[in-house]
């Protein structure tokens, strides 16, 4: 299917100079709203199992609608059940003991809403999962939109070496952490018609920590390979275009091993989510879930219950030689041509450049002082090297 | 001068009487004579003198075995072979070159102009036009067979024949009329027809679109044949017909013979100023085309549906650069024909419509050329005489280089990537009066290479060797035989470990004999045989370089065979009312080597599901179906102008294309029905009414249909055709109904003129075998990709003068359907989208329009090159058509977009040459 995606750029390409993609919206019908969402699975490297139920929203208005309140269960095929508690945003967790998830048993989730709907799944049958090989880089490019311009930056690949006893069906999950800097300590400010020194410089904004889970979703199975292994898979790609490379990068890699209802369903989720709508465009697919409405057959309920295993690794990744990073740090620097006075009747903190001794008519934006402006945090995680 | 002797000889010889008995019939036996000794003979048998100039017939040689013929009878006998006119004149016979002479007074009402003629020694063609052509309504007669000859049951058989009178290429499709019978026929691709007569004299009326009308007084008095010539009308040079739903050939006033003229399809605006017959095709009603789509939909049928032929090559694949542009060269279009209400007989194989190209033949006459160049291709026509008049050849090449637009492209990928496309025909025509032979050979290729992450091949070819031959003045039978091959080539090297190659490759042997025997005044037979091969290698996905993973797998051969038998009878109840009855059966039957699996009964195939498998031998039949076809179509004549139809139709197919796309890809594979997969059949009904306003000149008709598809493939979501040989797995069968309405108003031959077209038409689809895993979208009916409500199409052509004429289409179609998303939901904090039911919704309307303005060289009668150019603007408005609508989750933020492949008004300029003057051939 890859090649229809090629297909699709080089028509886009080819009629460049006449075609265009707009913004368009569609008018949904109310009659296709409202449906509730399960997911959740049961890992046996998790020490929490967690479900979560929400609704779909509108696509509009998009936010998540969680729904509290409902009590759920997860049983395995023994016929032993284990509550989960409900948090209260629409995650509801419990423990089960790592002795009955072993490869080859099966769990399903039971789940009574506070309008008396009942959800149940079908059972899962949990696999087993080699642990993740080789994670590494390769310097690469990626084409972009922009005339003459390539996006440069580094390519992760992970090999995949499995047993015949594991699973043919694999997906992983990446979160990745990067640490990054402000550009000055804080030293001088002007607030509310003050300026203030800050003696000694303050450090304490300037180093901060990002951590995001990657929301694409790996896929690979190996039924049609001839051995239970990959060479070269790609995962995520870095590009010098964001400040991820600058101070050290890590990625922590969870592999799972899936049943084939489980794929089948990612796998899915994955095609309808990667749409290019170019000239070869597929049918979108119907996404089957294993969820019932048993109060009411007819609705459907979205989302999977899955029962898997898995391993994880976290490699880091710092510095790269003889790439050039070219992101952008928000931080610019704007000189005051009537000095401090321009700042008069402001009510929020300016920040100021300055030596030991005195602040200069030049303003920072708050960037330039503040990681934590960009999402991060300046707490250290635990496994960041020194 | 000497025209105008001949011209008052011919005048007195009028007035001259012969009153002598030159009716008593003599016994002739003479095998193998000259000319003058058989005219020596005559004299010393009957005291008859012939006269006659030795150069005229000294190629005749005489064999007659006869008992009771005049000697006027048994020089005409002599001479059939030939355009020598006999006649009597003061007892003796005179043979003339060509000119009949007048044994009657002539009604003149002007004078004559001796002066004009010029001094050319032999009487021109336009001479005798000119002599011949001065009596109003009493019109040139033609003499048919001879007194006393051979008739049937109180008929004549009478064999005509159409000419160009330019080219001498034959004109098919030309309507015969017969005024006092007020019934006719139509030539068929070699110019023949048959009419069954009582001796006698008739008005004949020969009718075809850019031809001058004819009338002709035929005197028939026993079997004959005749030729007939038609002058073209001075407009365009290589109008091409495009016939909407050809139902029934009987007169020109019938229904069924939509002729839509494309007053040279040259003309109208075209997307890059390639002329594209098939887009032209679907501005009919019933015949939906979309951007950037190499399918056409007829009758809310797939675009596997539909039946392309060329000279009976059937064409697989029938566009170049992704549906952009058609797979062959306009120019060589003689006729195009689009069967989809009643499908005679003859057809078969394919479930919508059968698209029929004629090539024309070689100029008989003298060589010529004819090409045009347009921004992204040029064309090149070659062709002239071998021996004139009998033997002749075309040559056609087309090419691209469209290069130089991905080379303007600044991004790295597209810079590095190819596009070209190429086709070339060539034709041989053979034509003794008795026997016509033509080959026709056809290639067209097409290469994409997208950088280095992918390539792309694909290609047609094919020949066919069509004899034709007329055994008697009342069967005519053609014999053809066909090859054609379809195939492609594709390397994917986007992800290392799972690069691979694939070629595929479709090979068809046809042999099809035909024949069209008139029975008696009321009855025409068409029947025949038709055998066709299916050779198909799916070909090996092969793991592609020294990194791939891929597992090698072999999509395996397959071979079928068609045998069909098919009869049909065109009945001339009455004047108003004919009936066409056709039964075609065929047998079809999958073949061996084929190694089939057989699943678990009630339960999904699937390859987990496989219980046996059944081994079947090198041509051993793995299946056989039998199919049965009933068509029947009635025509009845309210009045003059206006008429009624009604037909049922039924059809199988047997091979399919596998394409869960959209559009049709490149690399669409098509496979054959098999042990598992069945064929799918349809049932039509229609019903039409057709009124010829004759004050506006403007011809009306509204057609309904209702068709129900059986066995209809469906795939099922994601379904891949490159992971298993075993088809089955991934094809669901269901059925499929189609409905509509399609009006059609037309003007033809004035200033302004064109036509418009509205169709309303449903199609629709269910796929329910009662469980989650037979059935698609949940087993409900959905709208097909090509369900397109409402369709307008404006065609219209105004002849400012003869040298420029404007033209414009605009086009209208109600969104295709699409499957949106409805709602979004979150996964650990990402946004997901769900899907609504298949294809519940509809991206917005299209609408286009297009312009062009045709410039034609000076009218010099004396030129070596005549020039035409055609200024094109394609979208005029620049509205931004969605060819898609797309939704794309981009950090966390759903943006819905549309898509428009031509979203802006595109000018191109053509420029089209020919050898000769303005109206040459």
């Amino acid at each position: 299917m890859q090649a229809f995606k090629n297909i699709i750029w080089f028509l886009i390409a080819l009629f460049s100079l006449t075609s265009c993609i707009d913004s368009y919206k569609p008018v949904i019908k109310s009659n296709d709203k409202g449906k509730y969402v399960v997911m959740g699975n049961v890992d046996k490297n998790d020490t929490v199992q967690t479900v979560n139920v929400s609704m779909t929203s509108s696509i509009s208005d998009p936010n998540y609608i969680a729904v509290t309140g409902c009590s759920v269960e997860i049983q395995n095929d023994k016929g032993i059940n284990f509550p989960l508690s409900d948090n209260g945003d629409g995650t509801y967790t419990g423990k089960i003991d790592p002795q009955y998830m072993t490869p080859g048993s099966a769990f399903r989730v039971n789940i009574k809403t506070p309008d008396g709907t009942d959800i149940e799944s079908d059972y899962d049958t949990i696999s087993s999962c080699p642990p993740v090989d080789s994670v590494y880089y390769n310097q690469e490019s990626q084409y972009t939109n922009n005339a003459n311009d390539e996006n440069k930056g580094i390519q992760l690949y992970s090999d995949l070496k499995g047993q015949n006893s594991d699973s043919r069906y694999y997906k992983w999950t990446l979160t990745e952490t990067w640490e990054y800097h402000a550009k000055w300590p804080i030293r001088w400010y002007y607030y509310l018609g003050t300026v203030y020194h800050v003696v000694p410089d303050d450090y304490s904004k300037m180093v901060c920590w990002h951590t995001l889970l990657i929301p694409k979703i790996y896929l690979l199975s190996t039924k049609n390979l001839s051995d239970n292994d990959y060479k070269r898979f790609p995962l995520n790609f870095v590009g010098s275009d964001t400040r991820r490379l600058e101070y050290g990068y890590s990625l922590l890699i969870k592999l799972e091993a899936l049943s084939h209802s489980a794929y089948v369903f990612w796998e899915r989720m994955r095609l309808n989510n990667n749409s290019n709508g170019g000239l070869y465009e597929k049918q979108p697919l119907t996404v089957i879930g294993n969820l019932h409405n048993v109060t009411h057959p007819n609705i459907q309920v979205l989302g999977f219950f899955s029962a898997v295993s898995s391993h994880t690794k976290r490699i880091f990744i710092h510095p790269i030689p003889g790439l050039q990073l070219t992101f952008k740090d928000f931080c610019t620097v704007r000189a005051l041509r009537k000095g401090i006075i321009e700042l008069r009747g402001l009510d929020y903190i300016v920040y100021l450049a300055g030596n030991d001794e005195t602040y200069f008519p030049t303003v920072y934006t708050r960037e330039c002082v503040d990681c934590t402006l960009l999402g991060g945090v300046t707490d250290k995680p635990s496994y960041w090297p020194n | 001068m000497k025209s105008f002797k001949i011209f008052t000889l011919l005048f007195l010889l009028s007035l001259t009487s012969y009153a002598q008995n030159n009716n008593k019939a003599y016994s002739w036996h003479f095998n193998h004579l000259t000319f003058s000794e058989f005219s020596h003979a005559v004299t010393q048998k009957t005291g008859i003198k012939v006269f006659y100039e030795e150069s005229w017939v000294k190629n005749v040689r005489v064999t007659i075995q006869n008992d009771s013929l005049t000697a006027l009878d048994a020089v005409k006998l002599a001479l059939q072979e030939t355009t020598i006119t006999t006649s009597y004149w003061n007892g003796d016979i005179v043979l003339m070159p060509k000119v009949m002479l007048i044994t009657s007074l002539p009604v003149y009402n002007k004078k004559i102009e001796v002066a004009k003629q010029t001094k050319e020694t032999k009487i021109t063609a336009s001479e005798n036009r000119y002599l011949k052509g001065r009596r109003p309504d009493v019109i040139k007669s033609i003499q048919v067979g001879y007194k006393g000859g051979p008739i049937e049951r109180g008929k004549a058989k009478v064999l005509g024949r159409v000419l160009d009178e330019e080219t001498g290429e034959p004109i098919n499709y030309a309507t015969v009329y017969i005024e006092e019978t007020k019934s006719g026929a139509v030539t068929d691709n070699n110019g023949f027809f048959i009419l069954m007569l009582s001796p006698g004299k008739y008005n004949a009326v020969f009718n075809i679109l850019g031809f001058q009308e004819k009338k002709y007084q035929l005197n028939v008095l026993s079997n004959g044949t005749f030729t007939v010539h038609l002058a073209k009308k001075m407009i365009n040079i290589k109008e091409v017909v495009v016939h909407g739903d050809r139902q029934m050939n009987i007169n020109k006033k019938d229904p069924g013979i939509e002729k839509i003229p494309v007053k040279s399809i040259k003309e109208l605006p075209m997307m890059m100023g390639e002329r594209d017959i098939l887009k032209v095709s679907a501005t009919l009603p019933g015949i939906i085309d979309s951007e950037g789509s190499s399918g056409l939909n007829v009758r809310g049928g797939g675009s596997d549906q539909n039946a392309f032929y060329i000279d009976n090559i059937p064409i697989y694949n029938t566009a170049h650069l992704f549906g952009f542009f058609p797979a062959f060269n306009s120019d060589i279009i003689k006729d195009f024909s689009i069967y989809k209400g009643y499908i005679p007989a003859q057809y078969g194989g394919r479930l919508s419509s059968v698209f029929n190209i004629t090539t024309r033949q070689g100029n008989m006459k003298h060589f010529t050329a004819h090409g045009g160049v347009s921004p992204v291709a040029g064309n090149l026509v070659l062709e002239g005489p071998i021996k004139k008049n009998s033997l002749s050849y075309i040559f056609s090449g087309r090419s691209t280089y469209s290069d130089w637009i991905l080379k303007k492209i600044p991004d790295a990928t597209i810079r590095n990537s190819r596009a070209n496309f190429y086709d070339f025909s060539g034709g041989l025509n053979f034509d003794s009066q008795k026997t016509q032979v033509s080959l026709f050979m056809y290639r067209s290729k097409d290469h994409f290479k997208l950088s280095d992450l992918n390539d792309y091949n694909y290609g047609n070819k094919g020949a066919s060797l069509i004899i034709s031959h007329n055994f008697s003045n009342s069967l005519r039978g053609s014999f053809s035989f066909i090859g054609s091959q379809y195939g492609f080539a594709t390397v994917d090297k986007q992800e290392v470990s799972s690069a691979y190659s694939h070629a595929y490759n479709l090979e068809h042997y046809e042999f099809k004999a035909e024949f069209k025997q008139v029975i008696n005044n009321n009855n025409t037979l068409n029947y025949g045989l038709d055998a066709i091969l299916y050779k198909l290698d799916r070909g090996i996905v092969e793991p592609y370089g020294v990194a791939s993973l891929r597992k090698e797998v072999n999509l395996g051969k397959e071979k079928g065979v068609v045998t069909s038998l098919f009869v049909s009878d065109n009945y001339e109840v009455s004047p108003r009312l004919t009936l066409m009855a056709g039964v075609r059966v065929a047998l079809f039957a999958p073949l061996g080597p084929q190694n089939v699996y057989l699943y678990q009964p009630n339960g999904p195939m699937e390859l987990q599901y496989v219980s046996d498998s059944i081994l079947f031998n090198n041509n051993q039949p793995v299946k056989k179906y039998i199919e049965p076809d009933v068509r029947l179509a009635v025509n009845f004549k309210l009045d003059e102008n206006s008429s009624i139809k009604l037909a049922f139709n039924q059809m199988h197919q047997n091979l399919f294309m596998l394409n869960n796309t959209i559009s049709v890809a490149p690399n669409t594979q098509w496979k054959l029905a098999d042990y598992h997969i069945k064929p799918s059949r349809s049932n039509q009904v229609s019903a039409g009414i057709f009124h010829f306003f004759n004050k506006s000149n403007i011809e009306a008709s509204v057609d309904v249909y209702y068709k129900e598809e059986f066995n209809y493939p469906q795939f099922k979501d994601g379904a891949s055709f490159l992971n298993s040989p075993h088809i089955e797995t991934a094809v669901l069968q269901g059925k499929a109904k189609a409905y509509g309405i399609e009006v059609l108003i037309k003007r033809t031959n004035k200033k302004l003129d064109g036509w418009l077209s509205y169709t309303y038409s449903r199609s629709l689809i269910q796929v329910n075998g009662g469980d989650v895993w037979n059935s698609i979208n949940y087993g409900l009916v959905y709208p097909s990709n090509y369900d397109v409500p409402h369709v307008a199409n404006l065609v219209l052509n105004y002849h400012l003068s003869r040298r420029i004429s404007f033209s414009s289409i605009v086009t209208y179609q109600s969104g295709r359907p699409v499957t949106y998303p409805i709602s979004v939901y979150y996964v650990d904090g990402y946004p997901y989208l769900e899907y609504s039911k298949r294809n519940a919704y509809r991206i917005p309307d299209y609408f286009r329009t297009d312009l062009s303005m045709s410039i034609e060289g000076n009218l010099r009668r004396k030129k070596f090159l005549h020039n035409s150019l055609l200024i094109s603007v394609y979208n005029i408005t620049g509205r931004k058509n969605a060819y898609s609508v797309f939704f794309k989750t981009d950090n966390g933020r759903i943006e819905s977009y549309k898509y428009s492949v031509i979203g802006v008004p595109i000018l191109t300029v053509t420029w089209v040459f020919k050898l000769g003057n303005y109206a040459s051939e």
